[in-house]
């Protein structure tokens, strides 16, 4: 690769700039490259449940799609976020079913929403559908703001990338600390207690917008998303590619599923103090944004090794968590004062939740 | 959906956790913290009429 090294009265050009990382984009895993809790398995999900990273389902009717990670993506991405509808489902009024992510307040403190300043932003992406027609996407803040935007759809089954450009909110109320910042909403149905106007803000927490194509009314109908951005600006500008690694660790800060790639991988060493009862000092790979909820496989899938013995805990528990680390606690048959190793299996996980 | 919600006393004996089991059998430990997505669905739950068991430390 040739370098050219820049005179002292020479510019840097925006194409020799271009590529580079900024990180402008609010949104985390706009690309669907991550998925730690489902590795690309299909789920049918219920109300908070997440299918890849970061992404949430914001529903309150059951089984009516069905979510999947999939090899399937416009040039340059390679995953895509895909919802299938279960059934012929004509959604009530107090009801919604929607794909969501919270931007934590930390990350639009830029924007200054709620003052006479508030900045632009443009939310781009691209979708595919068996339908066509208009569908519906919200930005809020969950506390009676809403923006509601309709984005065409005209041919079906074929990738096209959208952008919808919103003016900063000068009223309301825009969490900056650790908590929800935006709420981000593709609305797949929506009651007609949870629609807004398009093109305007709404004084209503509202997750689809009215005249939207209600895509769970029409059974096995698609819809794929993916190269999400949320920027700071007056249009969009080409997706901003993160290195994996540097994705999964942004994922992490809000959700962390330990698993062993290899049988006897070791989670950690723990020490018995009591004969039935041990306990793990635990640290997370990265800060999380607040102290997680703990869960794990079966407690019986796990071994533990040590004072030549090995066996199975009884349950798998956790106490004194914060966002750095905390204490997993052992239920066994142990020998007071010694310390064991804490094993796993390819089917075991030790999970962190931390998300908004 | 939450089913039940238990106090976990730590090693000082505070209550810092709670062991809450969902009606899917998923078995959840959920920080004493406001921050806590799953901690305001337990107070959630408890404005709706739920009892936190209470087993001693």
């Amino acid at each position: 690769m040739a370098i050219t090294r820049l005179g002292p009265n020479q510019d840097i050009t925006a194409a020799k700039i271009a590529g580079t990382i900024n990180f402008k984009n609010l949104i985390i895993n706009g690309d669907m490259s991550i998925d730690q809790r489902n590795s690309g398995s299909s789920i049918t999900p219920t109300n908070g449940q997440y299918g890849v990273d970061r992404w949430q389902n914001a529903v309150n009717v059951s089984s009516k799609y069905s979510i999947q990670q999939v090899s399937d993506a416009p040039t340059g991405f390679v995953y895509s976020n895909k919802v299938t509808s279960l059934s012929a489902y004509s959604i009530g009024a107090g009801e919604l079913a929607g794909l969501r992510q919270y931007v934590e307040g930390y990350n639009i403190t830029k924007l200054d929403w709620g003052t006479s300043d508030a900045q632009t932003v443009t939310l781009s992406f691209w979708v595919k559908s068996s339908l066509t027609g208009d569908f519906g996407v919200t930005v809020g803040n969950d506390n009676g703001r809403t923006y509601g935007a309709l984005y065409n759809i005209s041919s079906a089954d074929t990738w096209e990338k959208k952008s919808v450009t919103i003016e900063g909110d000068t009223s309301g109320t825009w969490l900056t600390t650790n908590g929800k910042g935006i709420s981000l909403v593709f609305a797949l149905s929506t009651g007609s207690a949870f629609l807004a106007t398009a093109d305007s803000w709404n004084a209503s927490t509202s997750y689809g917008v009215t005249g939207q194509t209600q895509i769970l009314a029409t059974n096995s109908a698609t819809w794929q998303v993916t190269g999400v951005q949320l920027e700071a600006d007056t249009s969009a500008s080409d997706f901003e590619f993160l290195p994996f690694d540097v994705n999964l660790q942004r994922c992490m800060r809000y959700y962390f599923n330990h698993y062993t790639p290899d049988d006897n991988g070791l989670y950690g060493l723990f020490t018995a103090h009591t004969s039935s009862a041990g306990r793990m000092p635990y640290r997370f790979v990265v800060p999380m944004r607040d102290a997680p909820t703990v869960s794990s496989s079966s407690a019986s899938g796990f071994t533990w090794l040590g004072n030549n013995t090995a066996g199975n805990p009884s349950v798998i528990g956790s106490e004194s968590l914060n966002k750095y680390s905390c204490t997993v606690n052992l239920t066994g048959s142990f020998t007071q004062g010694y310390s064991y190793w804490l094993a796993g299996s390819t089917s075991t996980e030790l999970r962190f939740d931390a998300e908004l | 959906m939450i089913q039940s919600v238990e106090k976990q006393y730590n090693l000082l004996n505070i209550v810092d956790t709670y062991k809450v089991i969902l009606t899917n059998g998923e078995i959840l430990f959920v920080p004493h913290n406001e921050a806590n997505r799953h901690y305001q669905e337990i107070l959630e739950w408890v404005e709706n009429g739920g009892v936190i068991v209470d087993n001693g430390a």
